[in-house]
């Protein structure tokens, strides 16, 4: 199998959401030589940023398309990155969770999976976060970006979650040093509604919203 | 004639003064009862009376038997709510944890004998003896192929459905739409007659057409079959669904439909027509920051799209708690101008 077959294969594999077709193309890679690094670096990454690229303007893309695309991404890297001669180097790192009161972590997945095949490191907070507790784990960890997710109205828009992690980051003069980003369903019923709670910008879905970190990661940086 | 008479005439096509308006104010009733949220849902005789308070001031038509989504999860074992003072409860304890969990899933024989129905139907009670011979009782029933998602959490739902073992999917599902089958007829027998069928994967967004086709319809005709489709709803969470109408007329021929905001309304009406009953919904996320004249604009805008020929209810999402009074007094006033007909 050549290197472009390889390719070729697994982007049809993530095309098609299905999982066990694009593992069967990453052992026969193994198989046929190809170190892991290679993997991740010429196949996964690139066919991920593919995939993330057509959903997001494809207008039809639908939610099993976001939800397979980055489990395969996260399960096919984790399985990868056990075999590397060495850590790889990571682009930065992103402390996520959902806002305080809300207990859907369906959307916070979707970008936690993505974002590990484009190596970025991602502080996974979990569901139910206080405020405080994104700040305090954005410092411990020198993220770059905090993400905040909901699904209910009342937590995106309510004072103990995005407006509260902006408020304290502005008393303690943090605000040059991460960018927030939010997303959620209330945030697509309003799209100025990620202005309102304090965040520096939002995106409508999980894959979206891991192409967005991974930009304003580099810009936090730059 | 009475709310219920307007509906009933905007379902055939007959002539009537105005509009069906619909209003869900279900959090709304703690705040006008000075309570916490936790002690309010704790009573079927606050939901009731929170209710009729709110529909007596506004003097939209519908009432709501609905406590919380996660109700339903209680049904089935749910034993913890994480309630909030400024927004709706959510399930705080998936009753499926693992997969041998969905093999020690039971569905009670008799949902109506079950603790957690006893304060749902004390408030069926009352709102029936209160307004039920002249306003439409709403009930929400979530899918069998929803429901998963609040017994289990919809990632973990997710997984399963596109990668785990069929059999347990399968296993699942069936006992999902036998709960549905046991919760309408339960809910009609309380006297419930609209019910909101919420069917999320009813909607192409989730998994496309063709799982559309393959996936949600299948369930939703198990679902719907046996108790029929009297005064069924669809309703995809607020997902656009436009796309797949004509084929759930077709092959459910369900008698309304709930359309997204975010959904182009004029087509949603085009392909309806006469054949069923189109609501618009007002973008309840847009009413937390609408001025009261913005939100006249759009109730207007909803109506001249949806009132020709009739089959037009104006309705609303769930209303968040943020949504200023001023505004929900404006949408109510232009619904009742825009919606009536001359």
């Amino acid at each position: 199998m050549s290197r472009d077959a390889i390719i070729r294969a697994y982007n049809e594999a993530v095309f098609d959401t299905d999982k066990e077709a694009a593992f069967e193309v990453v052992n026969a890679a193994l198989s046929h030589g190809m170190t892991a690094e290679e993997i991740v670096f010429e196949v996964v990454i690139p066919g991920t940023e593919a995939m993330m690229s057509a959903i997001t303007k494809d207008p039809d893309a639908n939610l099993a398309q976001h939800f397979m695309t980055a489990q395969i991404a996260a399960e096919v890297t984790e399985k990868m990155l056990t075999r590397f001669n060495h850590p790889p180097e990571v682009i930065g790192r992103v402390v996520l969770g959902t806002a305080f009161g809300d207990l859907h972590s369906l959307g916070k997945r979707i970008v936690a999976g993505c974002l590990k095949a484009l190596m970025v490191e991602v502080i996974d907070l979990g569901v139910n976060v206080p405020a405080e507790r994104f700040v305090e784990e954005a410092l411990k960890h020198e993220a770059q970006v905090i993400a905040i997710s909901s699904m209910m109205v009342h937590t995106a828009t309510g004072e103990r979650g995005c407006a509260k992690v902006r408020a304290l980051l502005r008393e303690a003069g943090l605000e040059g040093r991460f960018k927030i980003v939010v997303g959620g369903a209330p945030y697509r019923f309003d799209e100025g509604l990620y202005r309102t709670v304090g965040a520096d910008n939002w995106a409508a879905d999980g894959v979206a919203g891991a192409k967005l970190i991974a930009q304003l990661i580099r810009e936090v940086k730059a | 004639m009475t709310p219920l008479e307007i509906l009933a005439a905007a379902v055939t096509g007959q002539t009537a003064p105005r509009i069906p308006i619909f209003c869900n104010l279900l959090d709304q009733g703690a705040r006008e009862l000075g309570m916490s949220q936790r002690d309010y849902y704790a009573s079927g005789e606050n939901v009731a009376e929170g209710q009729l308070r709110m529909r007596a001031r506004h003097g939209y038509d519908n009432v709501w038997s609905l406590f919380y989504v996660g109700k339903e999860a209680e049904l089935l074992g749910c034993r913890e709510i994480l309630c909030c003072e400024d927004g709706a409860p959510n399930v705080a304890d998936f009753v499926i944890k693992t997969y041998d969990d969905i093999a020690r899933l039971e569905i009670p024989e008799d949902l109506t004998a079950h603790p957690a129905w006893q304060e749902t139907a004390k408030c069926l009670r009352i709102l029936r003896q209160e307004v039920g011979a002249t306003h439409p009782i709403c009930a929400y029933l979530t899918a069998s192929t929803t429901l998963p998602a609040i017994l289990m959490g919809m990632d973990a739902w997710l997984e399963l459905l596109l990668s785990g073992p069929a059999e347990v999917r399968d296993e699942l599902l069936g006992k999902c739409s036998l709960f549905f089958q046991k919760e309408v007829a339960a809910y009609r027998a309380a006297g419930a007659n609209v019910l909101i069928y919420s069917t999320p994967f009813g909607a192409p967004s989730f998994l496309g057409m063709k799982g559309f086709k393959a996936f949600a319809l299948p369930w939703m005709k198990r679902d719907l079959e046996p108790g029929g489709i009297g005064g069924i709803v669809y309703y995809c969470g607020m997902a656009p669904f436009n796309s797949v109408i004509e084929q759930v007329l077709e092959e459910l021929q369900i008698g309304a439909y709930y359309i997204s905001p975010l959904a182009d309304l004029g087509e949603a009406k085009a392909i309806l027509g006469a054949r069923g009953l189109t609501c618009g919904v007002v973008d309840d996320i847009k009413l937390i920051g609408w001025t009261p004249g913005q939100t006249r604009a759009e109730v207007q805008r909803l109506c001249e799209i949806g009132k020709p020929g009739g089959h037009f209810l104006l309705g609303t999402g769930v209303m968040p708690q943020a949504v200023p009074e001023a505004n929900i007094r404006a949408m109510i006033e232009a619904a009742f101008e825009f919606g009536s007909y001359p």
